[in-house]
């Protein structure tokens, strides 16, 4: 497989194929992304 | 405790940074170096990312039980310790229903183009459904329950919540199901030796993404504790305070 073919969007199945593997990056990068917002917003204890 | 926060900080980003170079190189095997199936082309590649949030999402609650029952455990013995205890537990609750809800996702969006459908009602896909919702009212119960009890009602449901974990596991072995036979372990059918490094680089590389994001949400739940004491004691300090 290509970048050029991972990126086709003819078919059901490469759409499918390209949804779950960017969904998950998505997913994931934005609970990590949520807990780090939380973490920084969050005041850190002074002991 | 000064000295150990900045060697931790370091610890964790240098995990971050390895985690995101296995996932790299788990990409690259995934989809430009292991061959395309026969039977199914392509979609099959899905594969390499349902498996490792499918697994994952079984280990999980396990994390979440241990934690309960320490929590458990130590409430009245050791208040200190149960509160680390509830923050483990809460933080391997999230992550369960990140990656159960995850493999719950990537199967259906492998089972329209494989099977023809989005989903069927079979023991496996059900009983895995019925984790994904135990654990969503597991935080659901935390959220809207009575502050001072939170833990102990979390704590228990979470005992009969893990339940479900070994019947998620052996549902394609009892029962016959849409979900295909498992292809690891003492019964499984295997795969192609091609395939194995993509699966274990993909397997590796989420499992450390998956211990990543259970510290660090162990961590932010511990700082929102440690805060909420310090806020109660500056409380309590005032309202001593003798007026002049």
């Amino acid at each position: 497989m290509t970048w050029q073919s991972f990126f086709d969007f003819s078919t059901m199945s490469h759409r499918h194929l390209i949804f779950v593997y960017a969904g998950i990056w998505l997913i994931q990068g934005a609970y990590l992304g949520w807990i780090a917002w939380n973490w920084s917003h969050t005041k850190g204890s002074r002991h | 405790m000064e000295q150990r926060t900045p060697t931790l900080r370091s610890v964790a980003w240098l995990w971050f940074g390895i985690t995101i170079a296995v996932l790299v190189v788990g990409f690259r095997q995934a989809i430009f170096l292991v061959p395309t199936e026969a039977t199914m082309g392509n979609v099959q590649r899905i594969f390499y990312y349902h498996l490792p949030h499918a697994v994952l999402g079984l280990i999980f609650p396990y994390v979440n039980f241990i934690a309960s029952l320490a929590y458990l455990f130590w409430r009245r013995r050791d208040p200190l310790k149960a509160l680390t205890a509830d923050a483990l537990a809460v933080a391997a609750a999230e992550v369960t229903v990140l990656f159960v809800g995850i493999g719950l996702l990537s199967g259906m969006l492998w089972a329209k183009p494989a099977w023809g459908i989005w989903w069927a009602w079979d023991a496996r896909l059900t009983t895995y459904l019925l984790l994904w919702l135990l654990y969503v009212s597991y935080l659901l119960l935390r959220r809207y329950s009575p502050s001072g009890q939170t833990g102990t009602f979390g704590a228990v449901l979470s005992v009969f919540a893990a339940i479900d974990v070994p019947i998620v596991y052996m549902s394609i072995q009892w029962w016959r199901t849409q979900h295909p036979a498992p292809v690891f372990g003492p019964n499984g059918g295997g795969i192609d030796p091609s395939f194995v490094p993509a699966v274990l680089w993909n397997m590796a590389g989420w499992a450390m993404w998956g211990v990543l994001i259970l510290l660090f949400r162990f961590a932010l739940e511990r700082r929102r504790q440690l805060a909420e004491q310090e806020a109660a004691l500056v409380a309590i300090e005032a309202s001593l305070e003798i007026p002049q």
